[in-house]
């Protein structure tokens, strides 16, 4: 399971599609905010029934959402024993010193920069996609 | 008889000798106190040339004191200056500091607001052109990628604001710089971006340098991808780089024999967003040059060009003699 946690519709969409297109579909999570998200991954709220031992295999995260930060996800993420493990990729339009030096400081596992091109973007998603779900290997 | 003729002549020889004695310590006591008396005299004179020289002493301590009054006045007044001055520089600094602020907060949604509805715009063209190409005749699938092409150069041309902005807030930090073999390194990503081209590329004396090494590595794709992306008209692209010195400087240049650039718009070939060549000719987004005057200006050093239409161009860096 992926878990695409992003607020902008379009970028929500491309996403979903480069995934789709090059098979790595089969399960994508979109939640569209950081509370929503923290809620999903701590079985809080609407997610209360979720079995916690169902993780993804992969946050993507956007860093700047309203409400909860993508940044605050991640450090919530990275500091509780059960989430700690799942890898998390910052997905983001800002390639700000400052936001990439404090997400590694939180234990981020990539920092991805969003390309306005699309097919520079769709390239990225797939790329990242086939990383995280198919060649790497996290604790379980 | 005898005895008192005796008796009387023992007295005249004792007041004879007692006058005697008086006589002679009278003499003494008056050389003595003659001595005395001079050695007064002459310790008087002293003391008074020493008081008239105390009073010419203390006439000099109080024209001393005056001045020192009067310099301690004038110190106290610049003092007030001073801290007039230092609150008002404290003010401009907390100033120039919220501006910087601003800056980078606006250089921020620069890049995360703007970036997001051009990457919209440009994939959701995309995704247009791909699912409904059978709907869509020629001129529709052209606008398309006019849409996509248009977008895609508008993001380019905020990462390089961007990046212009970032160079200008960075500080530089100072090194050794090899630059023999950052420019052999330079070149060799050029290459790799740029295979099938045939180009003959001479790499001359290059001195070495103090300054931040990615920034003058950056001043030096920027002049290096220039002469690639220049030339790449040419049948054989020539392009030569080297060093001199002159003076307390060193002085660097690339040379190539490509388009070159009209001498009459000179005064635009450095500035932001300006560019001598048009997007169908040469491809940019006319911030290259000017990174490098910015980079090379926070070197303290100097920039220039010369060239003449279709026979190439040469790029000067000026940098501060270090060896």
């Amino acid at each position: 399971m992926l878990l695409l946690v992003e607020d902008n519709k379009s970028d929500a969409m491309l996403t979903m599609r480069a995934l789709k297109k090059h098979n790595l579909a089969n399960i994508v999570i979109h939640l569209t905010d950081g509370a929503a998200a923290l809620d999903f991954l701590f079985v809080r709220g609407a997610y209360s029934d979720r079995n916690i031992s169902d993780k993804p295999k992969v946050i993507f995260l956007d860093l700047k959402m309203p409400k909860v930060s993508g940044l605050e996800v991640l450090r919530q993420i990275k500091a509780d024993e059960r989430t700690k493990y799942i890898p998390v990729v910052m997905m983001t339009s800002s390639k700000l010193e400052k936001d990439i030096i404090e997400s590694h400081h939180l234990g981020v596992n990539s920092y991805v920069v969003k390309p306005v091109r699309f097919e520079d973007f769709s390239k990225i998603i797939a790329d990242l996609g086939f990383y995280w779900l198919v060649v790497n290997n996290a604790p379980k | 008889m005898k005895n008192d003729l005796h008796k009387l002549t023992i007295v005249d020889e004792l007041i004879v000798a007692n006058q005697e004695v008086i006589f002679q310590s009278k003499e003494k006591r008056e050389v003595e106190l003659d001595i005395a008396n001079k050695l007064l005299t002459f310790q008087n004179d002293e003391k008074e040339k020493r008081a008239a020289e105390l009073v010419i002493a203390n006439k000099e301590l109080v024209f001393q004191n005056e001045k020192k009054e009067k310099r301690a006045e004038r110190l106290l007044i610049a003092n007030r200056k001073l801290v007039i001055q230092s609150k008002l520089q404290k003010h401009q600094a907390e100033q120039l500091r919220e501006a910087l602020a601003e800056l980078e907060s606006f250089s921020y949604s620069v890049s995360h607001d703007l970036r997001a509805p051009l990457r919209a715009i440009s994939g959701l063209s995309q995704v247009l052109a791909e699912d409904y190409a059978e709907k869509l005749d020629d001129e529709a699938k052209g606008l398309l990628d006019e849409i996509i092409a248009n977008s895609d150069r508008m993001g380019e041309l905020i990462d390089n604001l961007l990046e212009f902005s970032r160079i200008g807030k960075q500080p530089i930090s100072l090194g050794d710089v090899n630059v023999n073999q950052l420019v052999t390194a330079v070149i060799a990503e050029q290459r790799l971006l740029d295979r099938n081209r045939k180009l003959t590329i001479e790499i001359k004396n290059l001195e070495k340098t103090q300054g931040d090494r990615n920034m003058l590595k950056q001043v030096f794709i920027n002049l290096i991808s220039n002469a690639f992306k220049y030339t790449g008209k040419k049948e054989e692209a020539i392009i030569e780089i080297g060093s001199y010195l002159e003076n307390t400087n060193c002085i660097y240049y690339v040379k190539d024999n490509g388009a070159g650039f009209d001498m009459n718009y000179y005064d635009k070939l450095f500035g932001v967003f300006q560019r001598l060549h048009s997007n169908t000719e040469f491809d940019g987004t006319g911030v290259g040059l000017a990174i490098v005057q910015k980079i090379i200006t926070k070197h303290h050093g100097k920039v220039w060009a010369e060239s003449k239409v279709n026979e190439g161009a040469c790029f000067y860096i000026s940098l501060p003699n270090s060896n």
